[in-house]
């Protein structure tokens, strides 16, 4: 054969080839390697379940460097490591998992039709009882998906899946395979949440209890008829909101920051207004919350209190709780957002606003931040890095750093 | 007191008509002081219209006085987004200019000359006194007058709403919170008024409302009015149309079906969404999109539980079981099989997941409005409103009626979506208004009473009681006044509220039960006081709290949300800077340039505010503009905000010397930076805190005709044809340093 063939013959060579193995007599099949090796493959995907075939150095070494290209097949590389699958920011038991979802639909696309089933198989490879084979690959991070087409010599040569592509999962590693082996996958099935022995449990238990749930409800009986249930909810809704927690969720804020310059202490308040911590978040939104709750408690239940040395003491407690708690808040207010609530008059000077004109609309929102679109924790830590500390651990009242706002980082330690 | 309880007849009427007048005197200083807390940029600035969409919207209201409706409707606009232009009738929520120009119609039709653009200045402060109104009337129907008065007071200044609705800013979100309201009060109005067509619709009669029933005419199609006008004003309107077929679904799962519901509701979906869909920017969206499904499922829904109501009326209830159980069997065994998802869009997405919009709307997740919201926002907007909305909450759980149900179901939603984006605020706000007037004015309620009880038997002298209440509990008037009316009398003819209400059936029943519940309350009042001395450590602390908030609200109103952003203020250490560059640029165009001579302006885009479309669409528009660009155009204009520090929103473009070579030599650094090291000599950004990346260069095709006074704005011409001569450009004195590598340059990039 010549050594490497122009890349338009190639497919229509690969796919002769490919179709031609299957119908080849025995013992051609014998003399010729690549079939051999095809067969072996083959076997091997059998045994696994998703047919996702488990590489290591020596499968590798004999599927992929020692075997002449071209090679009548192409492989997909998921490279693995079992010491960082307990990284929840990597993700990889469920990139593998959606591995698998590909290989399966593959699979499934193409059964009635063995020759392409043959030429695209799928693997995985574990760093750790592999480590020649990632040099050999040239893999140094994770997660990694390869495409070893049939004339790729060199194994570092072989294409990489780009790293934005692993967001959208399954899907888009789909799209890789069928861009670069021009073979459908097919629709990705993903196993339902619930199996179906689960689900016949659940029907059997949910009209077991039927008729019991049905008598409570036609009594009023069920916790959802205790109005106190619902205004709870109502109540923790409001709660959750005013913390922010959406917040939170959105940009991933841990609870807590550590102090950078000393390891041990906590950092529960973040200084300036467009990002909040988890803690300093839920903090606040009790805050936020008991003064309502003690004003209904003195309004709604104290009321009808008969002792009127406990009605003394109670509402003291309220009205000192609801005092402090404004208090705190009006402080800690003051102390990220550098607003302190002063009156309006014209002639006050020194008391001119701290907006700019250009932060109409949006009060106080997302100043100064860098990134508004993602601001993952990488950003977090990269504005803690980027803001000088000194001496704002023991003074909370330290003046904004030049121009840069408010954002400066501080820790209020418990 | 006892007093007070023999006084029957004459003198609670007297009494009544007192806290009526006292009543409408309150709600005309609270217009008055919405209207007023709104003119601050009026009286610092001047009477201008602020930011930039809202000229957009004043230029159709120019449009819509000049050439009336109909016009209107048809108008193509050439110079809109040029040069593909843009279709006003089919892409406006037209709701905002319709209410503006028949307002500046009935001002001159009066002969009061007002122009065209004082009417869009002071829109929204008259529609912010109209929403404070409306919260009153809400509320009202909630928990009296007191807390409706007090509600409507606190909505009249609160800081996220002053945010939208300062003189000057003509903009949809002014307009629509107030119609939110009034369809809110509406809507729980509406049930009361209902069931005179009771009997009109349980003879099983045609829906003839018109004929029938003046009054139901009356309020269906002021309601069916005002949800077109939302439709109109907002695309916002989804949330309020979500929120009452989810209140009607909370009635009837709570059991509180009434004819009076499904005559409040079926109408309202019908007649509604037929006028929503007239307008063209909404159209067949009303039918076809998922955010209106709720209403229409819950439309069938309402007609299923109205048969099912009507089917145990005729059946005896042995057979209504059967009945139930053989129609629930077989209902259950089609669902299973009958189950599809249906189509969900982004809206519906975005309420369901918070994180949908960050993933998967760029766009939408890159406006700084669109933020999610921490702590310290709420304080800025509702500040101590914040503290109160739970006490208001489990007021409004006891005892929960229709309409308090209404309101605990507004203020949990919109809490809930105010904490996914920080825009969604201004539809917290009024729900926290409510919430909050409910509790304080249940705080000032039993805390008054407390004082009232038991300040005589302190003193010993029982008259003087009334009356010497502080200011802040003649709010209260108006509820006492009511319940000692109850007290007196049951027939309360007077009673406002309850003149409309007639004698029907089930009325009579919830009546009977809400009569048990206050005479309940009125036999136990006696006991339920508080300490004498901790009730007035309460007011004062509940008057502290107010004096806060308005202090607050009064200085966001003066300082925060007063600047219109076309001129621009600062105050530095050698006094006060006007920066009015905008306008100077914009009347230098005007005197110099003809009209149809084009203007580009190379920018980013930055808002979402194009609609429905997206970045896509905004890039190829402005590699479009620039190929007009190149055939048509005469000036360029480059808003610039390197000169004077005023924070840029472009993000996180490098322009020093690290700077992608992309960068430096697009025509948007050029023209921005052009001769900016001649002002100091290095180059130096004020905003970007650092030296230009390029500082000497030369313009091939463009020549500088005018740059303002602090730089914002500069304008170019480009220069004709046979001027396009490399090389032998410019006068301007930069060094020739760079002209070599500039030229080399310049042949890369064709525009200039």
């Amino acid at each position: 054969m010549a050594p490497v063939p122009p890349r338009s013959l190639l497919p229509v060579l690969l796919s002769f080839l490919a179709v031609s193995f299957p119908f080849l007599p025995l013992p051609t099949a014998r003399a010729d390697p690549a079939a051999d090796l095809v067969a072996e493959l083959e076997a091997l995907r059998a045994q696994s379940p998703l047919g996702v075939i488990h590489l290591d150095d020596r499968a590798v070494s004999r599927f992929l460097a020692s075997a002449t290209s071209p090679r009548p097949y192409s492989l997909v590389v998921f490279f693995d490591a079992a010491q960082l699958r307990s990284k929840p920011e990597l993700h990889l038991p469920q990139l593998l998992s959606e591995f698998g979802l590909v290989s399966a639909a593959f699979a499934t696309h193409h059964s009635s039709d063995p020759a392409s089933l043959s030429r695209v198989f799928f693997c995985d490879i574990e760093f750790g009882e592999s480590q020649q084979s990632f040099a050999l690959f040239g893999v140094s991070s994770l997660p990694h998906v390869r495409h070893v087409g049939p004339a790729a010599r060199n194994l570092k040569d072989s294409e990489q899946m780009q790293q934005s592509d692993f967001s959208r999962l399954a899907e888009s590693m789909a799209e890789f395979v069928e861009a670069k082996t021009g073979l459908p996958v097919g629709p990705i099935e993903r196993p339902p949440a619930i199996s179906g022995r689960q689900m016949v449990l659940m029907a059997a238990a949910v009209l077991v209890s039927a008729p019991f749930l049905i008598r409570r409800v036609l009594l009023g009986d069920t916790f959802v008829h205790d109005r106190k249930i619902w205004m709870a909810g109502a109540v923790s809704v409001y709660f959750f909101s005013v913390s922010g927690t959406m917040h939170n969720i959105i940009r991933k804020m841990p609870l807590v920051l550590t102090d950078r310059e000393d390891p041990s202490r906590l950092m529960f308040f973040y200084q300036g207004s467009g990002m909040q911590l988890g803690a300093e978040g839920f903090a606040i939104g009790s805050l936020y919350t008991v003064v309502g709750l003690m004003l209904a408690l003195v309004t709604r239940g104290l009321v009808h209190v008969r002792n009127p040395t406990v009605q003394r003491a109670l509402i003291l407690v309220a009205m000192l709780v609801s005092f402090w708690a404004v208090k705190k808040v009006v402080y800690l207010d003051n102390w990220k957002t550098g607003y302190s609530v002063h009156a309006y008059w014209p002639n006050t000077d020194q008391h001119r606003s701290i907006l700019s004109p250009a932060q109409r609309g949006q009060p106080l929102e997302a100043r100064s931040c860098p990134s508004r679109t993602s601001f993952s924790k990488a950003c977090v830590l990269d504005l803690i890095l980027r803001q000088p500390l000194d001496g704002l651990q023991d003074d909370h009242s330290v003046a904004a750093v030049a121009g840069e706002g408010n954002d400066n980082v501080a820790g209020i330690t418990t | 007191m006892a007093v007070a309880e023999e006084a029957k007849g004459a003198p609670s009427t007297l009494r009544n008509a007192f806290g009526n007048v006292l009543c409408f005197f309150a709600l005309l200083l609270i217009g008055v002081l919405a209207f007023s807390i709104r003119l601050f940029s009026v009286i610092k600035y001047e009477s201008v219209i602020h930011e930039f969409d809202p000229y957009f919207n004043y230029r159709v209201t120019q449009y819509l006085t000049k050439s009336g409706i109909y016009d209107f409707w048809n108008w193509f606009d050439d110079r809109t987004w040029y040069p593909l232009g843009r279709v006003i009738g089919g892409t406006v929520y037209p709701g905002l200019t319709l209410t503006a120009g028949s307002m500046w119609w009935l001002l001159n039709s009066l002969n009061i000359p007002l122009s065209v653009e004082t009417v869009c200045v002071f829109t929204a402060p008259i529609f912010s006194a109209n929403a404070a109104w409306a919260t009153y009337l809400l509320t009202k129907e909630v928990k009296g007058t007191g807390a409706g008065l007090t509600a409507a007071a606190l909505l009249a200044m609160v800081p996220s709403y002053i945010s939208r609705s300062v003189a000057g800013s003509y903009d949809n979100e002014a307009v629509n919170t107030s119609s939110i309201f009034s369809e809110g009060c509406i809507r729980i109005k509406f049930l009361d008024c209902v069931h005179y067509a009771f009997s009109v619709f349980c003879l099983g009669r045609q829906f003839h409302l018109e004929s029938c029933c003046v009054d139901i005419k009356h309020w269906v199609s002021l309601l069916c009015y005002i949800k077109c006008s939302i439709v109109c004003s907002w695309g916002g309107y989804t949330f309020i149309i979500n929120l009452i077929p989810m209140h009607v679904l909370l009635c009837i799962v709570t059991g509180r079906y009434s004819s009076r519901l499904y005559i409040a509701y079926a109408p309202l979906v019908v007649l509604g969404t037929l006028l929503a869909a007239l307008v063209p920017v909404v159209g067949f969206n009303a039918v076809m999109t998922s955010e209106h499904f709720a209403s229409f499922l819950v439309f069938i829904i309402i007609h299923v539980v109205a048969l099912v109501y009507y089917i145990r009326g005729t059946l005896s209830p042995k057979m209504f079981k059967v009945a139930t159980t053989l129609v629930l069997t077989l209902g259950i065994c089609c669902n299973t099989h009958c189950i599809g998802g249906f189509q969900s869009n982004k809206r519906m997405e975005r309420a369901k997941s918070n994180t949908y919009a960050s993933k998967y709307i760029p766009i939408i997740a890159s406006v700084s409005e669109h933020q999610p919201p921490t702590w310290p926002s709420y304080f800025m907007d509702i500040n101590v409103l914040a503290f109160l909305v739970p006490a208001g909450i489990i007021a409004c759980f006891s005892p929960l009626s229709d309409a308090s149900s209404f309101v605990v179901l507004y203020i949990v939603t919109s809490v809930y979506f105010s904490g996914v984006m920080v825009r969604l605020m201004l539809v917290l706000a009024p729900a926290a208004c409510i919430m909050s007037g409910i509790a304080l004015s249940e705080g000032f309620d039993v805390f008054t009473r407390s004082i009232k009880f038991q300040l005589p038997k302190l003193l010993e002298n029982p008259s003087s009681a009334g009356d010497s209440t502080s200011e802040s509990s003649t709010v209260q008037n108006g509820p006492k006044a009511d319940k000692h009316l109850a007290a007196a009398k049951s027939e309360d003819i007077t009673k406002e509220r309850n003149s409309k209400k007639s004698k029907r059936k089930e009325k009579e029943k919830e009546k009977e039960v809400s009569e048990k519940i206050s005479s309940k309350t009125r036999r136990e009042k006696r006991l339920l006081a508080l300490p004498l001395e901790a009730s007035v450590v309460a007011i004062v602390l509940i008057v502290l709290l107010g004096s806060f908030y308005v202090i607050h609200c009064v200085w966001a109103a003066a300082e925060a949300y007063s600047a219109p952003s076309i001129v621009l203020t600062s105050y530095s250490h050698d006094g006060l800077h006007v920066f009015d560059d905008f306008r100077e640029a914009y009347s230098w165009l005007r005197h110099n340039t003809e009209v149809d001579d084009k203007l580009g302006q190379p920018c980013l885009p930055q808002k979402s505010q194009l609609g429905t479309f997206s970045i896509p669409w905004t890039s190829n528009m402005f590699l479009l503009c620039l190929e007009v660009l190149l055939a048509t155009l005469v000036m360029i204009l480059t808003n610039f905000f390197g000169w004077f520090a005023l924070e840029g929103r472009d993000g996180q473009y490098r322009i020093d010397s690290h700077a992608t070579p992309t960068m430096l030599n697009s025509l948007m650094y050029k023209l921005s930076y052009y001769r900016f090291v001649e002002t100091d000599g290095k180059g130096f950004d004020r905003v970007r805190r650092t030296e230009i990346g390029k500082k000497h260069f030369k313009l091939t095709h463009f020549e500088e005709v005018f740059t303002t006074h602090h730089w914002m704005v500069r304008i170019y011409k480009l220069k004709p044809p046979k001027n396009r001569i490399r090389g032998k450009l410019k006068k301007s004195k930069s060094s020739s340093k760079s002209s070599a590598a500039n030229t080399s340059k310049t042949r890369q990039n064709p525009w200039n």
